[in-house]
Formats: C-alpha cells, structure tokens, sequence
C-alpha cells in the first residue's frame, strides 16, 4: 500500500491535469464558435460571389481560372489532404490518411499537404508528398494562393479534409475541388438575369473576370474546407479532452478515496500502537 | 425578370423622384467586404477606385458594369465623411444603383 503523502502528491498531479484538461477544453470550445462564425460569414460571401458568377458563366463547366487551354498541364490527380498542425485532435487525422491511401496511386496522383500532423502520418507511411503547407493560424485571412497554383498545374483535384457534422461527430470527406465550389454554388439562389457584354460593361473583358471569379472562388473554397477542417479538428479536440477530463477527474476522486483510507490505515496502526504499548506497561484499557 | 428585381426597379425610381423633388444629391448603396469582413455597408455618394485603365469613379445610375480593381486606395464617399481603404485586389459590380466591391479575391 502506498504511504499518504504519496498519494496527496499523485492526487496533486492528477488535480493539475484535471485543470489542464478543463483549460483546453474551453478553448476548443470558444475555437468552435469563433470558427463556425467565420464560416457563415465566408459562406454568404461566397454565395453572392457565385451568383453574380452564375449569371455570366458562359458554360457549364469548371475551369479552375484556366479558360483559356494551357500545354503544360500534369497529367495526375493532385490529392490536397488537410489535416491538424499538431497532437490533441483525436483520431481523426489517422482516419483521413487511410482513407486517401485507399485510392491513392503512386503512378497517377501527387499529394500537397497541409498541417504538420498529416505530414508525419504520411512519411511514417512512406507516402512521399510534392509540397507542405502549415495550417494558417489566422481564420480571418487565409492565403491559399501558393495552394491553387498547384491546382493549376494538374488535370484535376480531389481534396481530403474533415467535415464537423456535430461537436460530437466529425467525418472524413473526399471531394473533387471543382465539385466542392459547385456544391456549395448549388446552394445560392439561382440566376435572375443573364450578363453579357451586351448589357454590362467589363473591365479588362468578361473572359478575365469570369477566369478570375472561377479563381476566387476556388480560393474562398479552399479556405473553407480549411476552415471546416479546422473546426472539425477542435471539435476532436473538444471530444478528446472532455474524455481526458472525465477520465482524470475520476482517476482524481479515486485517489482521494485511496489517500482517506491510507491515512485512516496509518491512524488504525498508530492506536494498535498505543494500545498495545500500554497493555505491555499494565496499564488497563 | 423576377418579381422583386421590378420591384426593387419601381423602389428605385420612386427614390430619384423624391430626390429630384427634394434637391438631394442622388446616392446608392455600396457595399464593401471581403470573405470574413464588412469594410463598408451604407448609402454614397460616389466610389472611387483603380484598375487596368486608370482611376474611375463610380456615380449613381451608372450602367451596369462589371471590373478587376487593381491594388490602390479606394474611396467611398458618403457626404458627411470619406471612408479609405487600402486594397490588394478585388472585384466591384455595379447595378442599378448597387455596388458591390469583393475585395480579397
């Protein structure tokens, strides 16, 4: 049996983790909501970018900015796999990697990563990838332009990222880029008018911007899967560490059960002590 | 042509009448944002910007137009103050009196 004041010291180690666990807790908690904010507000954007686009587009296809036929377009699958830039988030990021392992070929497909967890999780696979992007810190203004000019180069794009369904459910997704701008463009109101040139004007021509709406658009959905990504990622958190939490609360009530009963143990021994010592002097009890 | 676009149309018109009739200076409304910000949303006089051509300014009842604004500071006035913003690159559509500026993209 452990002496008291070891135990007091595990209980005082297990009282720090439980605080720690409750402090990540709640910033992953406040995380979600800042997120999730953010996402509503890049997604109304987006829809009023896309209806102006809807109304202009001149077919019916997606051309990644690109309308104008380019020669040196790689003939591969670009796979962008987004994933968390560090531990704590769960399971979730080992989930997403098997599932683009599944269809992932090394003849026919060049991953670009983003987040350094994923990058680990691939090398421990001896997946090799083309090029690494830290998870941007800031929700506010994401940058993904170095990531589609990669999207650029390639035939075609399939995107790897997790999706928050709830706070206690989080999904791995797979999606072609060109199908994840056009389902999120399904859900704005459809076009009212058409626009051309006959009725509009268009600075430098309507060609350059409908290449440039289909770029941004590109953009803004990139950013939100990351987005999405990232709220999914502290969600898993939040999961992760509630369970930690729990865990290290009961592990805590545990040893303090345990240090009452070590201490009352010592108290027990101490009288039998006593008791023992004062039969041997005579002394009546 | 849907219902709310005619009436935004017969909205539209009633408006300029009463600012003829007042002696107003005509305005419309901007709105300028990027995808995680509100720079600007409210009536104004005028809007004033930079692309491919050179600066332009954008006055009430314009035509219908459509640009890619170069990096340059635009301008919204709106009577009483001038609202500055320093942008990199954006998109601004005008009709019927309604400027949107997408910036950031």
């Amino acid at each position: 049996m452990h002496k008291p004041n070891e135990i007091e010291k595990e209980e005082k180690a297990m009282a720090t983790l439980v605080e720690l666990t409750s402090v990540f807790e709640g910033i992953a908690s406040m995380r979600i909501s800042q997120i999730r904010n953010q996402v509503l507000i890049a997604t109304k954007f987006f829809h009023e970018l896309w209806h102006i686009y809807s109304q202009i587009r001149v077919d019916e296809k997606f051309h990644f900015g690109r309308s104008q036929p380019q020669l040196d377009i790689i003939d591969k699958e670009l796979f962008i796999i987004i994933t968390a830039e560090g531990g704590f988030s769960g399971d979730i990021d080992q989930r997403l990697v098997e599932v683009m392992l599944k269809s992932y070929d090394n003849s026919k497909n060049d991953v670009v990563v983003v987040g350094h967890h994923g990058a680990v999780q691939l090398a421990q696979r001896g997946v090799t990838f083309k090029k690494y992007f830290k998870l941007p810190t800031n929700d506010q203004s994401i940058n993904v332009t170095p990531m589609t000019e990669e999207v650029r180069k390639y035939k075609s794009t399939q995107v790897f990222y997790q999706e928050y369904v709830s706070l206690l459910v989080q999904e791995t997704r797979q999606i072609p880029l060109s199908a994840a701008v056009k389902e999120r463009g399904a859900k704005s109101s459809a076009a009212d008018e058409l626009i051309s040139e006959s009725n509009y004007i268009f600075e430098p021509s309507a060609h350059a911007v409908v290449d440039h709406l289909e770029n941004s658009m590109m953009q803004i959905t990139l950013a939100q899967v990351i987005l999405e990504s990232k709220l999914a990622q502290y969600a898993s958190r939040f999961r992760a560490m509630s369970a930690a939490h729990e865990k290290s609360e009961e592990t805590r009530t545990d040893l303090h059960l345990a240090y009452n009963r070590a201490r009352r143990g010592v108290k027990d021994e101490r009288l039998k002590e006593i008791v023992n010592g004062m039969r041997k002097s005579g002394v009546s009890v | 042509m849907s219902d709310k676009t005619a009436q935004e149309i017969i909205d539209s018109t009633k408006q300029k009448e009463e600012i003829k009739l007042k002696g107003a200076t005509p305005m419309m409304h901007v709105k300028v944002y990027a995808p995680f910000k509100t720079y600007f949303d409210g009536m104004a006089e005028s809007i004033s910007a930079v692309n491919d051509t050179g600066p332009f300014d954008i006055l009430p009842q314009h035509h219908n137009f459509m640009t890619l604004l170069n990096p340059c500071e635009v301008i919204v006035r709106t009577g009483k103050t001038d609202e500055r913003l320093q942008i990199n690159k954006g998109v601004m559509h005008v009709k019927a009196d309604q400027v949107i500026v997408f910036l950031d993209v």
